[in-house]
């Protein structure tokens, strides 16, 4: 029998998946419209995207919008990548329980 | 299902949830668009205006520009507003292919219609046919890029309004100018304002 293959647990995380999956389907968001998506609260949405940042998952930019600063966040081909083995992994693996 | 063992700590349940999360938060992202619908209600109403004026004193050639002007005005002031007030933002292509078409929409009436009052050259049917038909124009397109059936009835209204102007003359070519900026405009507007509300207020899932 084949080796099951191993998730990202980077990924994995519920909140940090909802906001890879969000990020890829953009050129770039900001941290409010993140946070407002995925109905997170500041501080859960700041450490999660902390994880994926020091995973080189996404890159983080700070601009200002007028007088208001902004923190905008990409996905970088890394974080693209890592998204499409989680995708292949999840894929065998319920392949797998059919 | 069968022979499903738990994997990395996580049951069948958790992967699927997992497939599901995903499905809904890329489908979430790609419709993201600049919230738009208050720019219709605004030029609605400008037109509109713009219209009385011209009804109240059909000799001045400043109705239109005055009207065109203040609008422009409004909606530079309601972008720096909300820019102000940090709403959120996001870019994607939709969202810049939608706010092309419309940028370039504007600056293409806003050509024609100046060089024509200048020049006083707005009169015959063709004229203001022009402007419904290039209205329809970016209606169709928006609502072929969003896949947004309601938009394509309103482009098909302006469209149709456009034809009108062919056949109908005096009263009646008020009257479809009202109905045109009404539910083309205003009503379309107040309706987008409404989902857009709609979809702030639902996040696509709670997280612990």
């Amino acid at each position: 029998m084949p080796e099951l293959p191993e998730l990202d647990p980077v990924v994995h995380g519920k909140l940090r998946l909802a906001v890879l999956s969000l990020l890829i389907g953009v050129e770039e968001a900001d941290f409010t419209w993140l946070r407002q998506k995925t109905g997170s609260t500041d501080g859960n949405l700041g450490a999660q995207m902390l994880k994926l940042e020091e995973a080189g998952y996404v890159a983080m930019e700070k601009r200002f919008a007028g007088r208001k600063p902004q923190t905008l966040y990409r996905m970088t081909p890394v974080g693209r990548k890592a998204l499409a083995a989680y995708v292949s992994a999840l894929k065998s693996l319920l392949g797998a329980a059919l | 299902m069968s022979n499903f063992e738990p994997h990395n700590g996580t049951s069948r349940e958790d992967l699927v949830e997992r497939v599901t999360l995903m499905e809904t938060t890329i489908a979430e992202g790609r419709q993201a668009t600049a919230r738009f619908g208050w720019i219709f209600v605004l030029w609605g109403l400008v037109d509109l205006a713009g219209m009385a004026l011209q009804w109240e004193r059909p000799s001045s050639m400043w109705n239109w520009p005055v009207a065109i002007g203040v609008g422009m005005v409004l909606q530079f002031a309601g972008v720096a507003l909300r820019r102000r007030a940090g709403s959120e933002s996001v870019a994607n292509t939709q969202s810049r292919a939608i706010s092309a078409i419309w940028g370039m929409m504007g600056v293409t009436l806003i050509l024609y219609c100046f060089t024509a009052i200048f020049t006083g050259k707005t009169y015959g049917p063709g004229y203001i046919a022009a402007i419904f038909m290039t209205i329809g124009l970016a209606h169709a397109a928006s609502a072929i890029i969003l896949r947004w059936p309601v938009q394509g009835a309103v482009a098909a209204l302006w469209w149709a309004g456009g034809l009108a102007c062919f056949f109908l003359s005096g009263i009646w070519f008020l009257a479809i100018f009202c109905v045109e900026m009404l539910f083309g405009m205003v009503f379309f507007g107040l309706y987008a304002m409404w989902l857009e509300r709609k979809s702030l207020a639902a996040p696509v899932e709670q997280h612990a």
